[in-house]
């Protein structure tokens, strides 16, 4: 597992080597294109990814049951007050729950899948405050309720307060805490600091306790000292599974999906369905311009301004310009010198795409 | 997802597990019943008894909880330290203290307003004077905030006992994002203990003078000043400075320099602004306070090995530098301790039943109902033995004070048992030949053995070039330390009378011959007082040799002390940009598997998709072309008996297409398909960078080297 230090050098060595090989002579660099490759349709390729057969089976098996003997221990040191910070090469997605599952029966386990877009905080803590509840409400038990649910129901209360009532010291020791398990607390859904915050607030919280798993080799950086050291409590477990990472890849774009034309031209239609009519004619006659004129470098900008003049699209230069303005932010179109100095435009797109295109504005 | 999981929990698992993936959150499971009817006893029983749990005969008394026995310990070393943190507070505490009553004096002295017009919603203005709000500036030592937001936790309750109203507030409350309302809100929620959605400070004013609150200022104290939002922070005073007449309140900032109001505040704000300036106490001072607490006086039992010790030092000097990193670190090793060593939880009644002067027979008699009478004995040993070395060390403070040596650099060096051993081996040797050890011999020796200029020879070389008075007050202060312990005590008094014998004859010579002090100083005289020091200096040898026993050279030492590092280590400090990537290079140290037995270095068809991938990758530079890297990927994947020979250069459409076109597609299909996820992982890894509009044909490498 320990790397020494031949082996660091070696890296570095290595890099080097290809970095200056790479710088050598541009001659050298590789130029192949990706569209070389014999692409298979994204569809087809889509169910191949699903259908991928494991390798290493059994040794991941393995390797995640030697993890159990741990299990105690990272109770242990849950109920001691210590975040459980799990890294390591491969999903760590069935391991941790397979955990808490196991060895966390005595207490409440909440699940946040930080793998996905868009988490909203707020319905974590209300669905939170609502399980603690539920839980002091199961045990005391006692109908005459010295414990009211405050004056308002959780989903109208600030995330400060559900903080706060998160936050209640525990009647004894131990006693009832909510573990909470966040799968990628480094994915995309958490990455941003605002809910890096929250959920540190929230891991300090004495009715909370968190196990957390990392993916990313610079997720540290997401957290200060204060986080770190006094909020989170991360006690750190290197557990690498070599496991695939079915769910949390689930929502990552295929390298090879074929994306490059046929992604830029859809995306490029819904954009210009969602302008105005007169810009999408401005758009078509820049289109037909390229396609009739496929080796010249593009359309003076001159020539678009009489054009459009010609077929009332534009009032004036400014009006046109707030168009090509509009093209440009969303790439649809771009500017490149002319040979004889003149600024041309230019759709950055394959004379099948572009063909496509007009036919799906049209 | 796995067999094992698949195997151990019911049927129904993956199913609704398969829709709870694309949930944002969902609740795993509830906390089973049981446990809500049992009592605390019965929760360390049921876990005790699970199968998983490697547990010991002696762990089915609950009495021996491990846990419970960590939490006895833990506060009691936790208590400690906060105690004396407070107590290096206390002086800068109390004038702060003062200082707000003056403030808060002057503030009414020019009249209290009465309650209609205090909780008008205008302010009144008197004189333009009354506007300045009475501000403290308490400067921080650390660079890092982390270690003063518990002193800041701390003002606030001191102030709240000594008759204040007090308001944390940090940077996260003056942010823009929550802008001036969210600080005012802040406010009223800790001074009213309700949330209110409107924020406005006549809210307060009425408050204020609605329940008899108005004998006592109202104190706002905001933890890192310079990391608030300038503008939320200017306008926060200036609303503040307008109800100053209304409502006494006075304003504590930490500051890291004194400049930093000058730096953040427009001028127009400053001049709202009554500085005082109050300093806390350096962070070197802290560490020794809180090393002496919770690692010399043996006040909870559990200690530390020395290769622990050295590690703690060197996180603290090369890794963080702050305080609360290093109690952390305490904290986790002390709770690695309490799970990994089985008999460590007599531990927890040692600091239950530990009540001052009756230590020991509570010891030997609560446990030795529980414990043979051996282990009790040995452990009233361990006590003994450690009390000693505590006052040991601390004498060896107490002299390296007046060098600068630090108790944690003192203390690494103390709990090293092979200087001990060495020392104790050869004095046993010597003195098995009748050798007679005088003190100087001794005293080389031992030199010889410490490090030259380790802290311990360093304090002992202090001591004897320390001047009368000091020397003096040095024994004094040992004395005070070994009061517990007779053996050392004597010693200690044997110098006692030969120094205050010295100090009157200096003094008297002092008061004689003032005017030629410098030059009259015979020969002899200095060599009277270079005796006493001498003297000294041995004693505190002799004290070192024969009281200075770490805590791993005593038998049973293994129930307090923690000496795996490594296990210490790799909770502290994860390193996940090295480790993930020494995972997917070096993938059979974890998987073991047959098939891949040999050398990593070269990529074979059998490994891990995205090791083969990662391998590969190591032999481009910042970018990758991805045709390359594709072919390269397909020639190991797809020729089994090559071991690289091919690799990259081949071309991607053999002739065999026409014949076997379907079986070729599929296969083509499914490698591209295999790139694919390798090429996610890693981006989920953060090892590469998808390619960017401009370079459509090539990836990014972001991590270099381990």
């Amino acid at each position: 597992m320990e790397i020494n230090e031949g082996d660091d050098d070696e890296f570095g060595f290595s890099r080097n080597y290809f970095l200056a090989k790479e710088l050598g002579g541009s001659a050298k660099k590789s130029t192949r294109k990706l569209s070389d490759i014999d692409l298979v349709d994204e569809q087809e390729l889509r169910t191949a990814v699903a259908n991928i057969e494991p390798k290493h089976e059994k040794e991941i098996e393995e390797l995640m049951s030697s993890y159990k003997t741990m299990y105690p221990r990272w109770v242990f040191e849950i109920r001691c007050g210590f975040g459980l910070l799990m890294y390591g090469f491969g999903s760590k997605k069935a391991l941790i729950e397979d955990f808490a599952s196991t060895a966390l029966t005595e207490y409440s386990v909440f699940v946040i899948n930080g793998y996905l877009h868009s988490i909203n905080m707020k319905q974590v803590l209300i669905a939170l405050a609502e399980l603690v509840w539920d839980q002091l409400r199961t045990k005391r038990k006692n109908p005459s309720g010295n414990l009211s649910r405050g004056q308002q129901p959780f989903n109208s209360r600030s995330m400060d307060d559900l903080l706060a009532f998160l936050d209640e010291p525990l009647a004894e020791e131990n006693d009832g805490f909510i573990c909470i398990v966040v799968h990628n607390i480094d994915g995309p859904g958490l990455r941003d600091s605002e809910t890096q915050q929250i959920l540190a607030r929230l891991a300090s919280c004495s009715r909370i306790r968190i196990v957390a798993s990392i993916d990313h080799v610079n997720a540290p950086l997401l957290w200060d000292k204060k986080m770190v050291h006094t909020q989170f409590n991360w006690c750190w477990y290197h557990v690498p599974t070599f496991a695939a990472y079915k769910v949390e890849g689930m929502f990552f774009p295929l390298i090879l999906a074929n994306g490059n034309t046929g992604q830029s031209a859809k995306t490029a239609a819904l954009v210009l369905l969602s302008l105005t009519p007169n810009a999408q004619s401005v758009f078509r006659v820049l289109a037909e311009y390229q396609l009739s004129h496929p080796d010249e470098e593009g359309m003076p900008v001159e020539n678009l301004y009489t054009t459009c003049r010609e077929r009332f699209l534009a009032s004036s230069q400014v009006t046109l310009n707030s168009h090509l303005t509009e093209f440009k932010d969303h790439e649809l179109v771009k500017t490149r010198r002319h040979s004889d100095g003149q600024d041309c435009l230019y759709i950055p797109l394959t004379a099948e795409a572009l063909e496509k295109l007009l036919l799906e504005i049209s | 997802m796995t067999a094992t999981k698949a195997g151990d929990s019911p049927s129904t698992a993956p199913e609704s597990s398969a829709n709870d993936h694309i949930q944002p959150f969902y609740l795993l499971h509830k906390a089973s019943t049981s446990r809500n009817s049992g009592r605390k006893s019965a929760v360390a029983r049921r876990i005790d008894l699970s199968p998983s749990k490697s547990s010991t005969s002696t762990s089915t008394n609950p009495q021996f909880d491990p846990h419970k026995a960590f939490q006895s310990v833990w506060s009691k070393i936790d208590s400690a330290i906060k105690d004396v943190l407070r107590d290096v507070n206390t002086n800068v505490f109390n004038e702060i203290h003062s200082w707000v009553r003056q403030s808060f004096l002057a503030v009414t002295s020019s009249g209290v307003p009465t309650f209609a017009e205090a909780t008008k919603s205008f302010p009144i203005l008197n004189h333009a004077t009354s506007k300045q709000l009475f501000t403290g500036l308490v400067l921080i030592k650390n660079m890092e905030f982390v270690d003063d937001l518990l002193t800041f936790e701390e003002l606030g309750l001191f102030l709240k006992s000594h008759a204040c109203h007090v308001a944390n507030l940090s940077s996260l409350d003056l942010s823009t994002k929550n802008g001036v309302g969210g600080c005012l809100r802040s406010l009223l929620r800790q001074f009213l203990t309700v949330t209110l959605d409107a924020a406005d400070i006549s809210i307060l004013a009425s408050w204020y003078r609605e329940f008899g609150n108005h004998n006592s200022p109202v104190v706002i104290i905001v933890e890192d000043m310079e990391r608030c939002s300038r503008s939320v922070l200017s306008d926060f005073i200036l609303i503040l400075s307008e109800w100053v007449v209304k409502i006494p309140m006075i304003l504590i900032m930490g500051v890291t320099t004194l400049d930093a109001p000058k730096t953040v505040l427009p001028s127009h704000v400053l001049q709202q602004l009554l500085p005082s300036k109050f300093t806390l106490g350096s962070p070197a001072e802290r560490m020794d306070a809180v090393v002496e607490a919770a690692l010399v006086r043996w006040c909870s039992g559990f200690s530390i090995g020395h290769k622990v010790a050295v590690f703690l030092r060197n996180y603290f000097l090369n890794h963080d530098g702050t305080l609360t990193s290093f109690i952390r670190a305490l904290k986790i090793a002390c709770a690695q301790h309490f799970s990994i060593e089985p008999l460590s939880s007599v531990l927890g009644l040692l600091a239950e039943e530990d009540s001052e002067g009756e230590r020991l027979l509570a010891l030997s008699s609560g446990m030795a109902a529980q414990v043979d009478s051996n282990l009790a004995s040995c452990l009233t040993e361990l006590k003994r033995s450690q009390k000693c070395w505590g006052i040991v060390v601390m004498c060896l403070y107490e002299a390296g004070k007046y060098n600068k040596v630090q108790l944690l650099d003192l203390l690494c060096e103390a709990l090293d048992p092979d200087i001990y051993n060495s020392i104790a081996s050869d004095t046993h040797t010597r003195s098995g030949k009748g050798f007679e050890i005088s003190s100087s011999s001794n005293h080389s020796m031992a030199r010889q053995y410490l490090q030259k200029d380790g802290p311990i020879s360093q304090a002992i070389e202090k001591v004897r070039d320390l001047p009368a008075s000091s020397l003096s007050q040095l024994l004094k202060s040992w004395e005070n330390l070994a009061v517990d312990v007779l053996e050392i005590n004597v010693k200690v008094k044997e110098l006692q009378p030969m120094i205050k014998l010295e100090e009157g004859k200096s003094l008297k010579q002092d008061f004689t011959d003032l005017a030629k002090r410098h030059t009259s100083r015979t020969a002899a005289n200095i060599k009277e007082s270079k005796t006493i020091n001498e003297k000294a200096a041995t004693l505190l040898a002799n004290l070192v040799r024969d009281f200075m026993r770490p805590i791993e050279c005593i038998p049973f030492h293994e129930i307090a002390c923690f000496k795996d590092v490594e296990k210490l280590q790799s909770a502290l400090i994860g390193d996940p940009r090295r480790r993930i990537q020494v995972d997917l290079l070096e993938f059979h140290e974890f998987l073991r598997c047959k098939c891949c037995s040999r050398s990593c270095n070269i990529p074979l068809q059998s490994m891990p998709d995205t090791s083969i991938m990662y391998t590969l990758a190591q032999e481009h530079g910042d970018l990758i072309n991805l045709h390359d890297w594709f072919q390269s990927f397909k020639t190991i994947v797809t020729n089994p008996s090559s071991k690289g020979k091919r690799k990259g250069k081949q071309s991607p459409l053999p002739k065999k297409r026409k014949e076997t076109n379907e079986h070729e597609n599929k296969s083509e299909s499914s490698i591209q398909a295999r790139l694919c996820r390798a090429v996610t992982e890693l981006q989920i890894t953060g090892l590469i960078r998808m390619p960017s509009k401009r370079r459509p044909d090539f990836v990014q490498r972001v991590a270099f080297g381990l």
